[in-house]
Parts: structure tokens; sequence; C-alpha cells
């Protein structure tokens, strides 16, 4: 029960850490930028949100096979395999938990008052300035909720880490599924313990989601 | 040095057209509201598109004939708009040295202190800004204009905020700084003592157009007082 569970956390850990890198330049895009294929993104960004996870499972597996091009490749730099592991899962996730991380902060940074990015640029601030002096923490709300409903997101996840991890024991069986597994097998007291414990992580998480939106995507600092 | 500018700009339905050859100093620009005051000041400072050629201390800004348009950031200029724009999780300090590295907050520290007593701002300085009045805000976006000494300052009735007796001391204070830089000052006002106390140049607009560009030290092209008159007249 104790290794699902820490498979789980480092999973949403992982997960949390590459969705903010990746997900911000794409927040970042959707947010300000007009270009062909905008909608085309928004809509790949959007999808996991109504696909059944399943689905979505099912096409990481065929993209990560070993005998696909990133399966293969990968086979031959690190000599394991990419299905069924923890790194392929983790893949899985990202994608699954994309719109979680990208659409908050999208909007915190879209509520940014223009005057604000105006006036970095009459100060002369360049754009890593700007970035980190004036976007960053004007939408740091937004990034804060990023972070927490994509690791709730991760945490809570079955279908696709079902799908693309295979359930291996203190490999990728996570909680969700250990769960499925004892209640499957009648250990009631275990199922309980761990119901419990997932519903506290996500308790928390949202608790802490609904405490920044109460103050704004900026956090209560753009009035 | 002079600087000079050749403009023209679309918003909406209105049509900005504006020319002048100016000299470093004060620049007071007056007209009606909507005759385009401000949208000048946003062409000038590169925050719209506009067509012709602007050259200040010596720098092209915009020459479009050459496809050529400096950025907002790479004008090196000052700014105070209607919207103070101070960054609510900065102190006041921190907002007047926004984007200077600590080098550059080192070297400017004399600056800062002479800068921050002119503009009666010293008391505010470790302040939050959530608390300040909107005349004090309205100074601080001044000091951080003015702070990282830039080749020209656009200001959009900066002192609107200010008591009278605040205002006829910022007028001297502005004055000062203007010498100390040396570098051409463009101010909006509606106030007649702005343009009767501060201008070396006097711009006038009119639905779009800068009709009357005069200047105080070029008599033959008009008396600068009547022409004061005559706006507030108007």
């Amino acid at each position: 029960m104790l290794a699902s569970l820490f498979i789980s956390l480092q999973l949403a850990l992982v997960t949390t850490v590459i969705l903010l890198l990746l997900a911000f330049p794409l927040a970042y895009l959707l947010a300000f930028k007009s270009f062909r294929g905008r909608t085309l993104l928004e809509v790949v960004v959007a999808l996991p949100l109504v696909l059944p996870p399943t689905v979505l499972g099912y096409f990481v597996l065929l993209m990560i096979a070993p005998d696909s091009a990133l399966g293969s490749a990968w086979q031959s730099v690190f000599d394991s395999s990419l299905a069924f592991s923890f790194s392929g899962m983790v893949l899985a996730s990202v994608l699954y938990s994309l719109p979680f991380a990208v659409q908050p902060m999208q909007q915190a940074l879209r509520a940014i008052p223009s005057n604000w990015l105006e006036m970095a640029r009459t100060q002369g601030l360049n754009f890593k300035q700007t970035l980190l002096q004036v976007m960053l923490p004007a939408a740091k709300g937004g990034v804060l909720v990023a972070a927490a409903l994509s690791f709730a997101h991760t945490m809570g996840e079955f279908g696709v880490v079902l799908m693309v991890g295979g359930s291996i024991p203190g490999e990728t069986k996570v909680a969700s599924i250990a769960l499925f597994e004892f209640v499957e097998m009648q250990h009631q007291s275990e199922a309980w313990m761990l119901a419990l414990i997932l519903l506290a992580v996500s308790f928390v998480m949202l608790s802490l989601v609904y405490s920044v939106n109460r103050k704004g995507p900026n956090l209560g600092v753009a009035k | 040095m002079n600087n000079s500018m050749q403009i023209t700009a679309r918003f909406g339905t209105l049509h900005l057209q504006a020319e002048s050859v100016f000299a470093d100093g004060i620049t007071i620009v007056s007209g009606e509201n909507g005759a385009g005051k401000t949208s000048l000041l946003r062409c000038l400072a590169g925050l719209e598109k506009a067509q012709g050629q602007i050259i200040v201390g010596g720098q092209a800004w915009l020459d479009s004939d050459g496809g050529f348009i400096a950025s907002p950031e790479a004008r090196r200029i000052g700014c105070v708009w209607a919207d103070v724009a101070l960054l609510p999780w900065l102190s006041v300090e921190k907002n007047i040295m926004l984007g200077a590295d600590n080098i550059a907050r080192e070297k400017l520290k004399p600056w800062m202190s002479l800068l921050s007593e002119h503009l009666e701002i010293v008391h505010l300085l470790k302040r939050k800004t959530h608390v300040l009045s909107s005349g004090e805000a309205q100074r601080i976006a001044l000091a951080r204009a003015i702070y990282r000494k830039p080749a020209a300052l656009l200001l959009d009735e900066p002192f609107s905020a200010q008591a009278p007796a605040v205002r006829q001391r910022l007028r001297k204070a502005l004055q000062t700084i203007q010498k100390a830089l040396n570098i051409p000052v463009i101010m909006v006002s509606h106030d007649a003592d702005d343009a009767k106390i501060l201008a070396d140049q006097h711009w006038h607009m009119r639905e779009g157009k800068l009709l009357t560009a005069l200047s105080r030290h070029s008599p033959a092209e008009g008396d600068l007082e009547g022409l004061t008159k005559v706006v507030n007249d108007e």
C-alpha cells in the first residue's frame, strides 16, 4: 500500500514539475499571441478534458510501444522499455493533465493589466526582465493553481496509468489502482485507508485552489 | 540638440498628424479632449504604430521609409500615463528602481536621493503601494520615469492629482530635472499655469493635428504667452 502511494506521489510530483515548465510557454502563446493553428493548439490542449482516459492511454501506448519510433529510440538509448515503465506513465500523465496546467496560467496571464506590460516596455525592461519581474509575480496565482490541479489530477488518474503502466507492483502500480485491487480482493481496511488518504490529498489541493481563486487569477494583486 | 518628428497615424476616426522640430526643453501639449494628445505621446513612446520619422537626442526612433522602428524598450524614455501602473507586490522604492540591476542601483544612488527630495517622496520609499494617495502614486510614477536618466520624458498630465501648492513645487522640480538631464520633455497638460511657467515650446492640437508649434526662444514664430492665452480661451 505504501509503495503504491509513494509511486503516486512521485508520479504526481515529476509530472507537475514537467507540466509547469511545458505549459507556461503554451499558456503564454495562447494568452498573448495570435498565430496560425492557434485554435488547433487550444483544442489539442483541451482534449484530455473530454477524452475517455482509456482512449488517451491507448494512443500513448501505441506511441511508446517497443516497435514505435519513440519506443525503439527510448529502448536503444536507455536500454529499457518505455511502455509499462514509470517514464511512460510520466509522459501519459503530462498529456492527460495538460489542460489543468495550461488553462489557469493562460487566464492569469491574460488578466495582467496591459498598462503593466506597457509600463515594463517603456521602462526599458527586456523580455526576460518582464517575464521574471512583472509577468510571473502577477500570474503567481495561476501558476499555483496550475500546480495544485496538475498534482491532484495526476494523483487521481486511473485509466491512463493502468493502460500505459500496466500495474506492475513496486514500479507502476499507483495508489488509485492499488485501491481498486484491494476492493476486488475484499481487503476492506487497506482500501478504506488508501481511499481516505487520496480523499485528503484532493481535499487539500482543492482548498488551495479555491483560496487562491477567491483572490482572483492574479492573487489579488491586479485590482 | 534639435529633435524632430514628422508623423501620421490613424486611430479609428482620429487622423493624427504632427510635425515639429523641437529643442531639448519642456514642451507643453494642449488641446481639447480627443484632440490626440495621448495618442501623440503613445506614438512617440513606440506603443502605437505611426508613419514618418522621429529623431530624438540624435537617435532615430522611427524611419518608416527606411523600414525602421525602435521598440519602446529601445527608446530610453521615461513615461507617466494617466494610469500610474505601480506594481503592488513591490515597495515604492523597488517600483522606482524596476529593471535596474544592482550595479545600476549603486551607481544611481545619489541621483535617487536627489530625485526623491525634489519629488517629495523620501518618506514614502519604504512603503507598500496600496497605502499611497493618488497624488503620491503619481509622484512615484514620475520618479520611476526619471530614475534611469532617460533620453526623453513623455508625461501625460503628470500633476493632475496634485494639490495646487505641491503642483507649484513640482513644476520647479521638473525644470531642475530637465536642466540636469538636458533632454526633451513632452508634457500634456490642461493647466494654463503649466504652459505659462514651464513651456519652452508649446504644441496645440485639434482633431488629431498639431496646429501650432511655438518656441519661447524663437519669437519670430509667434508669441508664446499669446498662444497660451488663445489656447485657454478656446
